[in-house]
């Protein structure tokens, strides 16, 4: 390949991966999550920046910083503590991928440094590159075996963007065509006689055939006219030249691990290949893929090799809640990068099975990350006329975020060590601002007349509105409610009645009053009362009604219906 | 004797020391306590859908039957919750058969046979009180203690069986065991208000704020807990103020330290 | 008495009103180990007076200030009545034994004598009874002297008005004055709730701000009136507070059930039952009832998985229509747990009088079960329905006990009644 083709191309490789981390990491500096950092500025987080940087290298943070870099970063101490088996993983391709970089990649600026008498046939080296590419491999394998297995268990997969698959795919490729190129050299005369031209000074078939059958039979090259066994005289003359001219440099090739075995399939194909200049487009294959992998990096699931330390650092300078209103700023826009995706979090998290039973996958932390991410960037609530999907979506991560029940697991077991607790909290407060809440505050936005006469259009058959026997079956069955003699005993043993001295309190009716529009068939009011959303469940009507009226369970189940029913209205008059 | 251990979601990010002191106490009296991978216990989800709710109690109820072993939670609501959803797949049929199905798809099953129990009954009862302060080696004397039963221990009490809902006595027989004096005080059996701190805060504080001035009034120095819910949100409340001045320690605490067991086992 | 599972019980009282209260409650004082089934409920409906007897006969409306007198006349008139066939010694230990209990568990009442008491009630009637709570005893003398008086009420509180009973007495009552006061911290709702206000007051802060309110309006008053919401479980200390703050007698005026006194009553109630070891199950109701040789099965439905409670003995005090002890259907009266034979007017027709307000009352109301000599409910063919199983209070027939003004009476009474049987087995088993 020339050089200045691939000085060029590599030159503007970087320039994109450059400029593509600069856009992304902008967003650190852009974007606003949470109420307490909405006046924070550009120029405020820079100054945070420095601060923390300044803190991290010339304070004691400083081993906080190093400790982090090399458990976090390095060992991966949090992957290991929440996953084994995908820490074996990452393992894997992390060490295998880092080797090849280092080592293979970069060899001109790394390897040749600091061992100057490096050459990529030489052992160890190409020992190792065959190691580290096995590594990569079968890092890889087990990922994707680890993924079909998650995936079978699970109903809802974490949050993945096509372009994770892209890069998968990409490496894969990379990996792929590494090894074909090596195992292609590895049989190909082309290249022999390339190589025996330039250090031996011949290219003729017929002087180098005591070499050329050395290497037939040592090396694997799938010379037409030479056939194994070989004879041993021409061996011997075979070796003498090799000594002389090659040995310096190649190590017996079986130390290629992976690609001796492949080119001993390749072998018949030789002549097939050299005549489709198989090891100049695979070499172009392979370095302009590696070129696609660098310019997209910032675009593609590996650029939470750059987000993921970062934020591990970050976290290793400091506990989170202590941090300036900019530094939290730059600390959740870096979560949303810094997440690989992996769904260990989804794993533990405590609302799970109900994400299932809903089928809401918002509840799951890794879907809720995203959907903090589109919410905060203006993209869950499109301004103008937002389409039902839209909408809908835009309700069903509220729902999601206001369905979690900050238990704090996915915390503790992200191997990236996001602060998820924080992000909730700070995604739960935008999404209220944009007026997607819980069913306690929209619900209660509206006075019970008012929803009673939003529900009564034409567009809503009653039957709408009749609780079914199988979520209500207290509301839907009568003679739950009809002993009901309006004693007020519920009313006088409620704690919430009691301490409501102050009218704007969101108590609108008592609950014998809720029981009593019941009674009078008065659902679609009893759904849309305040009242049902200020019960504490304290369970003390229930307990002392003289009639045995389960009024807490009925409150409940209002609650359940109003979210379901007036949920439907609400999305339905809202963009109307 | 062992039982698997339901901690719930606030007590280990938001109150560990909860989780230490039961494990430090029960530890201590020979009662094995094992950890299974439970979910929620299903309270939140009580307000968007009932099915979901009995999902979430049911799958941790399979999840102990899985293990043969009934569930122990130092958490009043969880307690409350989980016995709830046992009461309701006990009277409907129809919803046993919706939860048996889902269960099933993951390979879990719901026998019914898994008995929930809360921290203070097994205490006062199962262990009993009399060998509680057999065991009492530091006792609390003089301090006076305002039990704190929280809602979910006792209502509604057909579902929660732990003492008399109007007139309960098992808190106050475990405080006076470890010496300590249980003051009584009006509001004992008032809702802490903390199940209303997001759909109206104010309201909420108001009611705990009332609590707390009560117990104080009652001459109590100390506000003994059963439920994380209560114990965070007497903290809670508390330290937005200067003039507050009552201790919140959970009974497991009280309890550890009268058996003499270290106060960092306990979380203090 | 063990709390296991497998426990026999002494005796098993179905019932948590007057009379299974009264029951429980005696039972344990005896030493029996005893279960009681059954919200307390109803007791919420009640007023915290203790009627025994006070009018006789019903259709006279002839009212009686002496209760033992109307007890006697009432035995040689009606002998089948229940209350005629409990002896007056035993009346007045019960009732001593019953008021005693609620003393012990702050509820305290005016000693009992051998008269009844004039009361005033919400609406400015005046009721006649004869256990008074001592923080309404004042009222009784005030009443009796027409004392100059001051009423106060709260605004907002809808179920009770000073003013309505000030015009309802006027007449009778010159000095009879009323006032009405905002009470402290509720000043911005437009309804207030008696249970809350009697909580509230048990915070010293409100309890002075609100005697520092009423103090101003006392004028030449020397009794002041209140709706009966002075405290709940703390009733005592609030009224002293009051009286001292106020200096002088004050007393309370039951209001409208269901009523903080009601409420007060039940939880005084539980209290003393509780910590006298009765196993409570309130939330649940008798399923079935079987009787095995000298056990009686109950299974509870309510709890997960129903519960069973086995017996010696059973007392049925399920109480009428609002207690769901009797069911009423297009044709009949039925005993609603083991279906025993309800004595009734022979067709519905006969049910009711054409005067709904007839001042003899309505054949319905007399009908319910009858018991032997021992208050054992009887069978279809006349025999008792199980040798162990006891019936009390307002379940049994030939009593009216809205119109007569007895039900704590016979509750309390038919209560004791029933538990002197019970023990009885147990204290000739039991060496002297």
């Amino acid at each position: 390949m020339s050089h200045t083709l691939f000085h060029a191309a590599l030159d503007a490789s970087l320039l994109l991966c450059a400029l593509g981390l600069l856009w992304r990491m902008s967003t650190w500096y852009r974007l606003r999550i949470g109420p307490d950092v909405q006046d924070v500025t550009l120029v405020h987080r820079l100054r945070a920046l420095l601060r923390g940087l300044a803190a991290a290298l010339f304070t004691r943070r400083a081993f906080h910083v190093g400790a982090a870099l090399l458990l976090d970063v390095l060992l991966q101490r949090r992957l290991y503590r929440s996953d084994k088996s995908r820490w074996l993983t990452h393992l894997l391709i992390f060490v295998g991928f880092m080797g090849l970089l280092l080592m293979h990649a970069l060899a001109a600026v790394v390897t040749l440094k600091l061992f100057t008498g490096y050459e990529s046939t030489r052992n160890p080296y190409l020992f190792l590159r065959n190691l580290f590419g096995a590594m990569v491999v079968v890092g890889l394998a087990f990922f994707l075996f680890g993924l079909r297995h998650r995936r079978r268990h699970t109903r809802h997969a974490p949050a993945r963007r096509p372009r994770d698959a892209a890069f998968v795919v990409l490496l894969g490729f990379v990996l792929a065509t590494g090894f074909l190129l090596e195992a292609d050299k590895i049989v190909s005369p082309q290249v022999f006689y390339r190589m025996a031209k330039e250090f031996n000074g011949s290219a003729d078939p017929a002087e180098l055939k005591p070499l050329r059958a050395f290497w037939a039979s040592e090396f694997g090259v799938a010379f037409d006219d030479l056939t194994v066994p070989i004879a041993p005289d021409l061996l011997r003359q075979g070796r003498a030249m090799h000594e002389a001219d090659c040995e310096t440099c190649h190590a017996g090739a079986a130390s290629a691990f992976v690609s001796y075995p492949v080119s001993r399939v390749l072998a018949p194909l030789a002549r097939v290949l050299d005549a489709g200049q198989a090891p100049t487009w695979l070499l172009y294959l392979h370095v302009f893929a590696c070129f696609i992998g660098l310019a997209t990096l910032p675009f593609t699931r590996f650029y939470h090799a750059f987000a993921a330390p970062i934020s591990l650092l970050v976290n290793g300078a400091g506990p989170g809640r202590a941090l300036s209103s900019a530094g939290r700023a730059v600390r959740r826009a870096l979560a949303l990068d810094a997440c690989v995706g992996c769904g260990i979090c989804d794993a533990h998290c405590s609302v799970a099975p109900l994400a299932r039973h809903l089928d809401n996958r918002y509840l799951l932390p890794s879907h809720k990350l995203i959907a903090t991410g589109e919410l905060t960037r203006g993209r869950l609530l499109p301004s103008g006329h937002p389409t039902d999907g839209a909408r809908d979506a835009a309700w069903r991560a509220a729902e999601g975020a206001f369905g979690c029940t900050d238990c704090g697991r996915c915390t503790s077991v992200c191997p990236v060590g996001l602060d998820l607790d924080d992000l909730w909290q700070s995604g739960r407060a935008d999404l209220a601002r944009a007026g997607l809440t819980a069913p306690a505050q929209w619900v209660r936005a509206r006075p019970a007349l008012a929803w009673a006469e939003l529900l009564q259009s034409d567009s809503w058959p009653r039957s709408f509105f009749d609780p079914d026997a199988r979520d209500a079956p207290l509301s839907a069955d009568r003679s739950s409610f009809s002993r009901c003699v309006q004693c007020q005993t519920c009313t006088n043993v409620c704690p919430v009645v009691a301490h409501s001295t102050d009218p704007g309190s969101g108590v609108d009716l008592t609950p014998q009053k809720v029981m009593n529009l019941l009674r009078l068939g008065l659902r679609d009011l009893a759904m849309g009362s305040s009242m049902v959303w200020s019960c504490a469940t304290c369970y003390q009507c229930q307990e002392h009604c003289p009639q045995g009226i389960r009024v807490a369970d009925i409150m409940l189940e209002l609650r359940t219906l109003a979210v379901q029913r007036l949920g439907t209205v609400r999305s339905q008059k809202e963009f109307s | 004797m062992k039982y698997a251990l339901f901690l719930g979601c606030k007590i280990p990010s938001r109150l560990p020391a909860y989780a230490a002191s039961t494990r430090a106490v029960f530890q201590h009296l020979g009662v094995t306590l094992l950890d299974l991978d439970f979910n929620c216990c299903g309270y939140p989800a009580r307000s968007v859908s009932r099915d979901g709710f009995v999902l979430a109690a049911a799958r941790n109820l399979a999840l102990a039957g899985q293990a043969g072993l009934n569930v122990l939670t130092p958490c009043a609501c969880c307690f409350g919750t989980l016995r709830h959803a046992i009461a309701l797949l006990d009277e409907d049929a129809a919803l046993r058969a919706r939860i048996t199905q889902a269960l099933a798809a993951e390979g879990l099953a719901w026998s019914g046979a898994i008995e929930v129990e809360h921290v203070l009954p097994v205490l006062a009862r199962v262990i009993g009180v009399d060998a509680l302060a057999a065991g009492v080696r530091a006792p609390r004397t003089g301090l006076r203690v305002a039990a704190q039963y929280g809602c979910h221990t006792l209502r509604p009490s057909n579902m929660a069986r732990f003492d008399n809902p109007l007139a309960p006595t098992i808190f106050e027989d475990l405080i006076s065991l470890t010496g300590a004096t249980p003051i009584d005080w009006p509001r004992r059996l008032d809702c802490c208000g903390d199940p209303l701190h997001d759909a109206n805060a104010p309201l909420s504080e108001t009611m705990t704020r009332a609590k707390i001035a009560d117990a104080l009034a009652s001459g109590a120095e100390v506000m003994c807990t059963a439920c994380p819910h209560c114990h965070l949100r007497f903290d809670g409340v508390q330290s937005d103020t200067a003039d507050a001045s009552i201790r919140t320690l959970l009974y497991t605490q009280l309890l550890g330290l009268a058996l003499g067991l270290p106060a960092k086992s306990l979380g203090l | 008495m063990s709390g296991a599972a497998a426990t026999r019980y002494d005796v098993a009282v179905i019932g948590a009103g007057m009379a299974g209260m009264a029951a429980a409650l005696f039972a344990a004082e005896r030493g029996l180990s005893c279960v009681q089934v059954g919200s307390g409920g109803g007791i919420l409906f009640a007023s915290g007076l203790l009627d025994l007897l006070a009018v006789h006969p019903v259709a006279e409306h002839r009212l009686w200030q002496s209760p033992y007198d109307a007890l006697a006349t009432l035995a040689g008139e009606q002998p089948g009545h229940p209350l005629a066939r409990v002896d007056p010694t035993s009346i007045r230990a019960a009732f001593q034994s019953f008021v005693a209990a609620l003393t012990s568990a702050g509820l305290a009442y005016a000693p009992l004598g051998e008269r009844n008491s004039n009361l005033l009630t919400s609406i400015g009637t005046v009721k006649t009874s004869f256990g008074v709570p001592m923080t309404m005893a004042a009222g009784v003398d005030a009443l009796e002297r027409r004392l100059p008086c001051l009423l106060v009420d709260f605004r907002g509180l809808r179920e009770f008005s000073a003013r309505q009973i000030a015009a309802t007495l006027a007449d009778d009552w010159p000095d009879l004055r009323h006032q009405r006061i905002d009470f402290p911290g509720f000043e911005a709702v437009p309804e207030v709730y008696a249970v809350h206000l009697a909580r509230a007051l048990e915070t010293r802060a409100t309890r002075e701000r609100t005697i520092a309110l009423i103090k101003p309006l006392l004028g030449d008053a020397r009794v002041v009136g209140l709706p009966a919401l002075l405290g709940l479980a703390r009733s005592q200390e609030v009224h002293a507070a009051f009286e001292a703050g106020l200096g002088v007698p004050v007393f309370e005026i039951p209001t409208m059930p269901t009523s903080v006194s009601g409420l007060r009553l039940l939880g005084a109630l539980e209290s003393v039952v509780s910590s006298r070891g009765v196993r409570r199950r309130q939330l649940s109701s008798v399923r079935a009832l079987t009787f095995e040789g000298d056990t009686a099965l109950l299974q509870l439905d309510g709890a997960p998985g129903g519960e069973r409670i086995s017996a010696r003995a059973v007392v049925l005090a399920t109480g009428r229509f609002s207690g769901h002890g009797l069911t009423a259907d297009r044709q009949s009266v039925r005993e609603s747990i083991l279906g025993l034979p309800v004595q009734q007017p022979g067709g519905r027709d006969a049910w009711h009088q054409d005067d709904f307000l007839d001042p003899a009352g309505h054949a319905i109301n007399r009908a319910g079960l009858r018991t032997d000599e021992v208050w054992r409910p009887l069978d279809a063919t006349g025999k008792p329905a199980w040798k162990s199983l006891f019936a009390i209070g307002s379940i049994l027939a030939d009593q009216d006990w809205m119109r007569a003004k007895c039900g704590s009476g016979l509750a309390i009474a038919t209560a004791w009644a029933a538990i002197e049987q019970v023990a009885q087995p147990l204290r000739e088993t039991q060496a002297p």
